[in-house]
Parts: structure tokens; sequence; C-alpha cells
């Protein structure tokens, strides 16, 4: 019997529990949540709840703004 | 009312030549200009940027923490975008200055502290920037290597060398393993160089058939 692709994407193990800060210093933290391209990962890979992910977006979005991260590539 | 700030400053890699103390400084002053207290000031490090900024591609990062009226930080703004020294800054709100900061920037006061010479700006960068590559099912993938050319001349010269030892060598223990070889036979493996391997392992193999 056949289910369908019911393959889901690996989570990526960050380490990080719900309520931990991420800074925009932690490259090794942020490099980890970035794609091929430098876009961020989706919550259904890195595993975060809304509100994490939301910090997570922002730590980013501040080490790009200071070019510790690429916008694109 | 004043609050504590955290703020990150890239600072040109020009101004940091001619000596540290005096960068720094320049922002501090700022700082100080707009009735703040600098409670940490330290260098962060000094990197690659992963963009050029005003055709710079390399700078120096000071991180400070401060207090600063509220009421001020539209000025201090005002004067950071005026100011040519920092390239680039990102002031965040703190709730308290982290104790670790305290001891960095109070081991860079010491006297024996020395400021590496930023490089070159177009020098290379040893920790470049490598995001994770992940494959369609989500997997992280491996690294690239480059292959390797093949070599053809090596392969040609390999087979005649491994021949050779057993051209000698199968004849005389088929020999000795059968027991019943004919005569002819243990003359033809006590020289070496006529007999091929696969004739001789063959005959033997047909030899035994037949008897059996």
């Amino acid at each position: 019997m056949a289910f369908g692709n019911t393959k889901k994407p690996r989570k990526l193990n960050l380490g990080l529990k719900p309520d931990d800060p991420i800074d925009y210093k932690d490259l090794e933290l942020l490099t980890k949540c970035v794609g091929p391209q430098g876009q961020i990962v989706s919550r259904r890979r890195s595993g975060l709840n809304a509100k994490g992910q939301r910090a997570l977006k922002q730590a980013i979005k501040r080490a790009r703004h200071i070019a510790l991260m690429p916008f694109v590539g | 009312m004043s609050r504590i700030y955290e703020g990150m400053f890239l600072i040109d890699n020009d101004t940091v030549r001619a000596g540290w103390t005096g960068a720094k400084s320049k922002v501090i002053e700022l700082v100080q200009k707009h009735g703040g207290t600098i409670h940490t000031a330290r260098r962060w490090d000094e990197r690659k940027l992963t963009y050029p900024i005003r055709h710079k591609n390399r700078a120096t990062f000071l991180l400070s923490y401060y207090e600063v009226p509220q009421e001020n930080i539209p000025h201090l703004i005002r004067d950071l975008d005026i100011n040519e020294t920092v390239m680039r800054y990102l002031l965040l709100k703190a709730d308290a200055v982290p104790d670790e900061e305290r001891k960095l920037s109070e081991a860079e006061n010491a006297t024996d502290f020395v400021v590496p010479e930023p490089p070159a700006d177009d020098a290379p960068e040893e920790r470049e920037f490598i995001p994770t590559e992940y494959d369609e099912d989500g997997e992280p993938r491996p690294v690239r290597r480059p292959r390797e050319p093949r070599e053809a001349p090596k392969e040609s010269k390999e087979p005649k060398e491994s021949k050779e030892p057993k051209e000698v060598k199968e004849p005389v223990e088929s020999a000795e393993a059968d027991g019943a070889a004919d005569k002819d036979k243990k003359e033809e493996a006590a020289e070496p160089a006529k007999p091929e391997p696969a004739l001789a392992s063959t005959e033997t193999n047909e030899d035994t058939e037949k008897e059996g």
C-alpha cells in the first residue's frame, strides 16, 4: 500500500529552547538558518515556534544591515 | 529619561590605521556630545563585509553599551549619518550591560592590549560565509569538491607489472595441489616465461574433470 509522498523535511538542530534569545552577532547560529541564496528558512524547517521565528528573522535582518550576512548569495 | 542602548558601529579602516584609540574616541565623543555616558566600548572584530559599503570591502566593528537620554537619540542618529568615520551603525535598546562585555572592554583598556593593524581592503578573508546547501528532500548536501583528472598512462602500466609474478606462481601451485598432473606440465611450470596463467589453469581443470 502506498500512502503518497509523506516525506517531511528534516528539522535543523539549532539547540535552542523556546524562549532563548537570538543575537544578531551569533553568526554560527544564523548561518545555519539561511538557505543557499541567503534566504531565511521556513518554520517548517527551522522547527521554531512563531515567537522564535520572529526573533530569528529580526536577528538575520540586523546582521544583514551591518554587512555581517548577505542579502543575496 | 535615559536608558541603556547597544550600539554597533562600522568604522572605516583608514581611520583605524591612524590609531585605534583615536578612532574609538571619535565615536565616544559623539555619544557624550548628546549627554550620554559610555559603559563599555570595545573592538568587536575586524572582518570582510558581505557587500561593499562606500566602496570598502572591510571594516572594524566597535561594540558599545551606553546611556543616552531618549530625547537626544534623533540628534545622535543625525550626527552618525553625517559622520564619515562611521560607515554604518545599529542602535538597539538593551535591558542591561552584560557582564562579559564589561570584562572584555576592561581587558581592552589595559596597557598591554595591542590592536592588530587591519589588512588591505582587497585582502582575502579566511572566514568566508558558506551557507549550507539543501537538496530537494531538505537534507544538507555535502560540500562539493572538484574532481581530480584521470591519469590514463598509469592504468596501462600497472597491469603489465602485476601479470609477471602471477605467470611464475600459479602453474606451480596448481600442479602441487592437483598432485596428479603430468610430468610434461611440471616441466612447463619450471620454465617461468612461456606458459600463460589463464591457459594453464584451464588445462588443469579439464584434466581433473576427465579423471573424475
